[in-house]
């Protein structure tokens, strides 16, 4: 009775424990919820109906609908903002992808004293931006090394205002914000690349693949999950490039290297318009997600 | 010594328990917390006057905190000094005031910015402390008002305006200070012939405002004080023709104008002016700030030449000094700080520790007695008006614009006609979002 009678006590007690989730588990699952959402989902929604609103950070907002979204269709600096934000993602995107495989791919293969390159090309990453964005600043000074060098190399007349030119200065920013990123997404691919099993491009070449079909048909499908997490690292970064923008030109000279983000902080924290600036950045969140969100969903469905 | 032991260890629990249940009765809190362990910060918390500090220049933070030091020795009251870049400050000041337990006071200046915040309730009315400054000019009184009958303000500082030079340079070339526009632009064209470039400016690299000065001035010369003030307070139209009129002058000075200007932020044009690169820079005296003190005694400025004899002259004075938040919880201790940092031994301490090109706002205090500053202070006093600077006339708010427009001036004159109707678009919006 007793030996029969155990292992249906045991199922039953089994399917109890199913049912009721353990009050420690619970509080696991609550609490970060609850503090994640006072400190994230919260404010999240509060810069959402502040979008909705006119705000000066000190009286209480007024309600005024949808207006800021409406004002951004006839405001030019928005117009130059988003023009350059999506030059800048091609661009600081593009680059900081291609030069990161680039560089993975070189860097992949052992050889002596591959583990300076890598170190040294990983490097910049570990500074901040804001002091690696001093320094450049330093170097693109009238008199200072790029143009002495241009100077020594006989280029006197390419010798520039790097950063106080409206043609130069978003480029001008760029360049250390990709010498920054290209360390990182090298980083990302070499881990991609170490995961690739060597008996593919052993079965590969006994096929007779040229290198580039080995790129093509082994290495590019194998990084298919890389290439999504590097996807949203560029996409993310890219939008949320602040930093080095706002320390070298704060977003100038007049709007010429003005991003998204950099008008959103001028317009909230300048200009005290938190209304305006709120709808900036809900524009900036749906920017983010919607390209982020859509590629997810390719992705997982090419899976399936 | 197990009961030493237990002994102590209730003594210091009863303490602490005392030491909270006190703080939390006088401040927040936060304070309770932060000081439970041992009664020594709680009492300083008492009476201890949190200045919240923008002056982060090397000179001006010795000097606040050596005046602070010295309240602190007299007796009474303590302070304490907080310096934060002037950057982070500007933008927290909001946060600062509307905070449940702000920061006692506040370095600042007056202007459009403060008259606000004193519409809203947020700065402590120091009418009595004003009481104690009898001596004071009117106008520096009228200044420190919120525009509604109540003082808001209490001056420490001012200085003035005018175009710097090294004395040693301008004798080296052979030249001496106009006192004529025409006289002006044949000094700019000697030095030009002499390889210098004439006019340094130090318009980039995040001090994009320093052009500014050039539309104060040549705006106060040609259209007059009043006429800048309206412009500035959102009552005219930055696209008004007489506001264009004042870029003809402006104009003829450009190709004197040093092309690196807009590229360099005012620090980097400070060396190049000491260096003799350039000849002359239109600058407040806080640029010798960045200047070392052997190269202050070497400096000298003249006044910006007239342009229209038949406006009054009138001349940029900004002023310094403190303000303090209404939610303050130790009113009187500021108020004994504001009472002492108004009288003239504090000022010309805060001037001896300083690069002292500043003037005292008491005029019962001595400056540092230079040549330097005593013909600074003969122009203010002489000027028929006095303005402040383009964001203490208008607002913070208001001054990316400026830079936005005058950058892009200095750099693509052609486009004046565009340029000014873009800021005046901006400027509306300012205006607009700040009503």
């Amino acid at each position: 009775m007793a030996v029969l009678a155990a292992p249906a006590a045991s199922v039953k007690r089994r399917r109890r424990a199913v049912r009721r989730v353990p009050p420690t588990l619970l509080l696991f699952v609550l609490v970060p919820l609850a503090v994640e959402g006072f400190w994230v989902f919260w404010p999240a929604l509060q810069g959402f109906y502040l979008s909705l609103t006119k705000w000066d950070g000190v009286s209480a907002p007024t309600f005024v609908g949808l207006d800021n979204y409406a004002e951004m269709l006839s405001d030019d600096i928005f117009g130059t903002a988003a023009l350059d934000t999506v030059i800048w993602i091609v661009l600081f995107g593009g680059l900081s992808a291609a030069g990161g495989l680039g560089l993975a791919m070189l860097l992949n293969r052992e050889r002596k004293g591959v583990g300076f390159y890598r170190a040294a090309l990983f490097t910049p990453v570990v500074f901040s931006l804001v002091a690696t964005a001093l320094i450049w600043q330093a170097i693109y000074q009238p008199d200072g090394v790029f143009n002495n060098v241009l100077g020594a190399i006989g280029l006197d007349s390419w010798k520039h205002s790097w950063l106080a030119d409206p043609d130069t200065a978003l480029y001008a920013v760029l360049v250390p914000a990709l010498w920054r990123q290209l360390g990182y997404v090298m980083v990302l691919y070499l881990a991609g690349l170490k995961g690739i099993d060597p008996v593919l491009y052993e079965a590969a070449k006994l096929d007779g693949a040229t290198a580039w079909q080995q790129f093509r048909h082994v290495t590019w499908p194998q990084l298919r999950s890389v290439n999504s997490v590097v996807l949203s690292v560029i996409i993310i970064d890219s939008l949320r490039s602040f930093d080095v923008v706002w320390s070298m030109t704060k977003g100038g000279p007049y709007h010429s290297s003005e991003l998204l983000s950099t008008y959103m902080y001028s317009t909230a924290f300048q200009s005290l318009r938190l209304g305006y600036a709120s709808a900036l950045a809900v524009v900036i969140f749906v920017l983010a997600f919607g390209v982020i969100v859509t590629y997810l969903v390719r992705a997982f469905r090419e899976d399936q | 010594m197990t009961t030493a032991a237990g002994l102590s260890r209730r003594h210091f629990l009863r303490n602490a328990g005392l030491v909270g249940l006190g703080a939390l009765g006088s401040s927040s809190f936060l304070a309770a917390c932060a000081t439970s362990a041992s009664n020594g910060p709680v009492k300083q918390a008492a009476g201890a006057v949190t200045v919240q500090s923008n002056l982060s220049s090397p000179q001006a933070k010795v000097a606040i905190e050596a005046l602070a030091k010295a309240f602190g020795d007299k007796g009474g009251a303590t302070a304490t000094v907080n310096t934060v870049a002037s950057e982070t400050f500007r933008t927290q000041l909001p946060s600062y005031l509307t905070s449940a337990n702000p920061p006692d006071t506040f370095t600042w200046y007056p202007g459009s910015l403060l008259s606000g915040y004193a519409k809203k309730g947020l700065l402590l009315d120091v009418g009595d402390v004003w009481q104690t400054m009898g001596n004071y000019s009117q106008a520096m009184r009228s200044l420190s008002g919120d525009g509604a009958g109540h003082q808001v303000f209490v001056p420490m500082t001012y200085y003035w305006c005018g175009f710097f030079y090294r004395k040693s340079n301008f004798a080296k070339w052979g030249v001496t200070p106009p006192s004529t526009w025409s006289e002006f632009l044949t000094l700019c064209e000697t030095l030009k012939g002499k390889g210098i470039s004439p006019i340094g400016l130090g318009a980039g690299g995040g001090t994009q405002w320093t052009a500014s000065a050039w539309f104060d001035y040549l705006n106060i010369r040609i259209n007059g004080a009043q006429f800048h003030r309206d412009l500035l307070a959102g009552r005219g139209r930055f696209d008004d023709p007489k506001v264009k009129k004042i870029f003809d002058p402006w104009r003829q000075v450009l190709p004197y104008t040093d092309p690196n200007g807009t590229a360099l932020a005012f620090q980097d044009a400070t060396t190049v002016l000491l260096q003799g690169k350039t000849g002359m820079v239109l600058t407040g005296t806080y640029f010798a700030d960045a200047a070392p003190k052997d190269a202050i005694d070497d400096l000298d400025f003249f006044q910006f030449p007239i342009l229209d004899p038949s406006v009054p002259v009138a001349e940029e004075g900004p002023t310094d000094g403190f303000f303090a938040s209404a939610r303050t919880p130790h009113q009187a201790e500021v108020k004994e700080w504001f009472k002492y940092v108004a009288t003239p031994e504090a000022q010309e301490l805060y001037i001896k520790n300083s690069s002292g090109t500043v003037l005292p706002a008491n005029p019962s205090a001595k400056n540092s007695g230079t040549p330097l500053v005593l013909k600074g202070k003969k122009m203010l006093d002489e000027a028929k008006e006095l303005t402040q600077f383009f964001n203490r006339d208008s607002s913070d708010a208001l001054q990316p614009t400026a830079d936005v427009a005058l950058i892009r001036f200095i750099q693509k004159p052609n486009e004046l006609d565009s340029i000014l109707s873009d800021w005046q678009t901006a400027a509306a919006k300012v205006f607009q979002g700040q009503s």
